[in-house]
């Protein structure tokens, strides 16, 4: 009955509170949606976090490319009325338009994307796992027919469809964004007439193939820019093992939803001290409320509010941000061993906000700690493009956790998957609270009563 | 009702009550007197459970009151000398949050936030916000908090403070009026003439102890017979002052800036001895006032200092 009339008390206060109410649930909602948009496009940008690691598994046969080319050589450029001198000049030079010493060496070799990519040959099977394993990013696929498809697309005037398939690990969003969108500037850079030309002329021209040659110029450099479009960088979404990729949206939901939760403990951290200067404190122990009631109370609306705070921003993103949060008992489940987990961080800074005396150990909180766990946890940015020493930091934050969790749910993982992550959470909850009980339930120094005092004197 | 044995509370080495006994009668108004860090404030925290003493027993009906708080608990009721209420919260908020914590819930509690605001004189205002009250509406409210179980003991420490003298009024006439109800009162103050218009029995402490204690009469008593009498001239100086303290009967005599204080058996006989040597002096007088003993005389009497020293 106590702790009840305390909890519908203390939400009374709160709610009457505008600047608080602010903090909670308006800031977080803006700068979900301001986040969400903002920074849809320019994580990588502004990436210069540590390499990125790919596998590249090779589909097509070499030799049996380089056979086919030669073959057709022979056989269809024959047919258009290439002379015969020509197509055996063009076939020795196909060494040195190699499609490969193009892709690995020129593109991935080159100082600007091996600063990011660090890329590997695997077979396919082995690239999966490494995938699955999380030691690689991605996975470049290069189809079957790679090598001749590009060969004929680079030295003949004919169009071949090629179609390089990315596969990203959905837990390492930012990585697989990166991976993407280097291979696309692969693709376009491929494309463009510059390089289109000088393969076409170094084609030309190794072949010896003169004025004559350069009549039908204009044609076959047609279909070899028409050639070059056709090589696309297919962003494969569709997800690793059923897995849905998180959008920037989802992801800064999450992590506002995640950072702002923590305010609810900074709230609650004034709670006690502030009853106990406004002398109401010592009137509830009058009426007979022992400590151990009062801080129940300040728990349990530490725990309400984060509750609020996790149902309003879910709801709001999923209906105006149309973010997918997952299986909802996994997300209740999160929401709510994070709210337990953040009403125990509040108790153990109201208690130590209480034994202190002042509201220092509250204002650090808020305005440096929370900033410290949002940064570690990954709620300003992804913890993938930090460090690696901050990516061990991590597991401090609490928001970071719960992050974790809520990424997982949106990709489509079910309960068992996060159920470590809930029962960390829990496990952080039941541990401030027990500290919480610990601090407050030290014998009453004469601090206390020094304070009194001196409210008295002052009054 | 209320028995007080040897009660002692320190600070480290402070010790702000020493040793004080007294006892507070079923129904009466117990008045507890001293000025600023006499110990009366400590006193009020231990006897409503809140600090534990040192040494010494508090008895409640019996009761040892350390050993068996909830006897007291719910049975006491305390006005606290700060405002302690809710600000952002309305009157009526605050006396329902007062009155479940006393386990107050439904029409009863209604009833008594009814009774309660009838009392303290604020049906009008209750619902509006605690922060939009002025000091001695808080004040009325911090009272009523304090009544809505409807406790047989109160203690109020220093409600009146920072009021103006219209709710200060209303206050003192709210605590004579529950006394007449039934309530038993335990009133602390260092105003002497609250004290002295409300308390039937009365403690006077200072520096941690009981000094005098007793009905007003049996304190004025104490100094019976002493009149005192001040003076205030145009000038001061010390030949002035040792021709006015060489007249006979004057039992004692302060003076300080251009004032002089006597205290005598008999005003009546020396008071014209008094003027006539000042006027003898060259001096002038600018008021004379002859005023009977009461609690502020007796405090005097017994420190050497004035209450609101």
């Amino acid at each position: 009955m106590k702790i009840r009339s305390i909890i519908r008390k203390d939400l009374k206060t709160l709610l009457s509170d505008k600047k608080a109410l602010i903090i909670i649930l308006l800031m977080p909602i803006i700068l979900m949606v301001i986040l969400g948009f903002a920074l849809k496009g320019i994580f990588i940008e502004s990436w210069e976090g540590s390499k990125v690691n790919i596998a590249i598994v090779k589909q097509y046969v070499a030799e049996s490319d380089l056979k086919g080319f030669n073959d057709a050589l022979q056989n269809s450029l024959l047919a258009q009325g290439m002379g015969a001198d020509t197509a055996s000049e063009l076939s020795d030079a196909s060494d040195e338009v190699d499609p490969e010493n193009i892709l690995f060496n020129e593109f991935l070799g080159s100082t600007e994307v091996s600063d990011i990519i660090v890329y590997r040959i695997e077979s396919e099977k082995n690239a999966k796992e490494l995938l699955n394993r999380g030691e690689i990013s991605a996975i470049v696929v290069l189809p079957e027919k790679y090598l001749y498809n590009m060969k004929i697309n680079l030295l003949t005037p004919f169009r071949n469809e090629v179609e390089i398939k990315v596969l990203t690990n959905p837990d390492a969003t930012m990585d697989g964004q990166i991976v993407n969108a280097i291979m696309q500037a692969y693709s376009d850079s491929m494309s463009s007439a510059i390089i289109g030309k000088n393969v076409l002329i170094e084609a030309a021209m190794a072949n010896n193939m003169g004025n004559d040659s350069f009549k039908g110029m204009e044609a076959v450099m047609t279909g070899i820019m028409a050639a070059l479009e056709a090589v696309r960088v297919e962003v494969d979404d569709v997800a690793l093992e059923g897995r849905k990729p998180i959008m920037s949206s989802d992801y800064y939901a999450a992590a506002m939803l995640a950072m702002f939760i923590l305010f609810a403990a900074g709230q609650g951290g004034r709670m006690l001290l502030e009853e106990k200067e406004s002398f109401t404190w010592q009137r509830m122990m009058v009426a007979g409320t022992s400590k151990l009631g009062i801080l129940a109370g300040k728990f349990l609306v530490i725990f309400i509010i984060a509750l609020l705070q996790i149902l309003i921003m879910t709801i709001f993103s999923q209906l105006v941000l149309k973010v997918e949060w997952g299986d909802f008992s996994s997300i209740a489940g999160i929401g709510i061993a994070a709210a337990f987990a953040v009403a125990g961080l509040g108790t153990v800074l109201a208690a130590v906000t209480y034994r202190m005396g002042n509201f220092k150990i509250a204002n650090i909180f808020e305005t440096g700690i929370i900033q410290i766990m949002a940064l570690l946890g990954g709620s300003f940015v992804p913890i993938d493009i930090l460090p690696n020493a901050f990516q061990k930091l991590s597991v401090l934050s609490l928001n970071g956790i719960a992050l974790k969790a809520y990424q997982k749910t949106m990709m489509g993982y079910g309960l068992e998957a996060v159920v470590g992550y809930i029962a960390v959470l829990a496990g952080i909850g039941a541990a401030f609270t027990l500290l919480a009980v610990i601090i407050l339930m030290r014998k009453e120094g004469t601090d206390h009563v020094k304070h009194y005092q001196a409210a008295r004197i002052k009054a | 009702m209320l028995k007080v044995e040897n009660l002692q509370k320190n600070f480290g080495n402070i010790m702000a009550v020493d040793g004080i006994s007294f006892e507070v009668r079923k129904g009466e108004v117990f008045g507890l007197l001293g000025p600023n860090g006499a110990g009366k404030s400590t006193t009020i925290s231990v006897l409503s459970t809140l600090l534990p003493p040192s040494d010494g027993v508090v008895l409640f009906e019996g009761k040892n009151i350390f050993e068996e708080p909830k006897a007291i608990q719910s049975k006491l009721g305390v006005v606290p000398q700060d405002i302690a209420l809710y600000p952002t919260l309305s009157g009526y908020e605050n006396l329902s949050f007062w009155g479940n914590l006393y386990g107050l819930t439904g029409r009863e509690l209604k009833k008594r936030i009814e009774e309660v605001c009838e009392i303290i004189g604020l049906s009008e205002r209750i619902k509006d916000r605690v922060d939009k009250y002025s000091g001695g509406m808080k004040r009325r409210l911090n009272i009523g908090a304090a009544l809505l179980h409807m406790p047989e003991l109160l203690i109020m420490d220093e409600p009146t403070v920072g009021i103006d003298p219209q709710s200060r009024n209303h206050i003192l006439d709210t605590v004579l009026e529950l006394n007449r109800q039934g309530m038993t009162i335990i009133y602390t103050s260092h105003y002497m003439e609250e004290v002295e218009y409300l308390c039937s029995r009365i403690c006077i402490m200072d520096q941690g102890k009981i000094i005098a204690a007793g009905s007003k009469d049996e304190l004025v008593e104490m100094i019976s017979g002493k009149t005192e009498i001040a003076l205030l001239l145009e000038s001061m100086d010390q030949e002035i002052v040792k021709t006015v303290g060489s007249i006979k009967g004057i039992d004692s005599m302060v003076h300080q800036e251009n004032q002089i204080l006597i205290r005598c058996e008999n005003a009546d006989m020396i008071l014209a001895d008094i003027i006539a040597s000042i006027t003898a002096s060259g001096n002038h007088l600018r008021s004379v006032d002859v005023k009977k003993p009461n609690l502020e005389a007796v405090f005097l009497h017994l420190t050497g200092k004035a209450l609101r020293d």
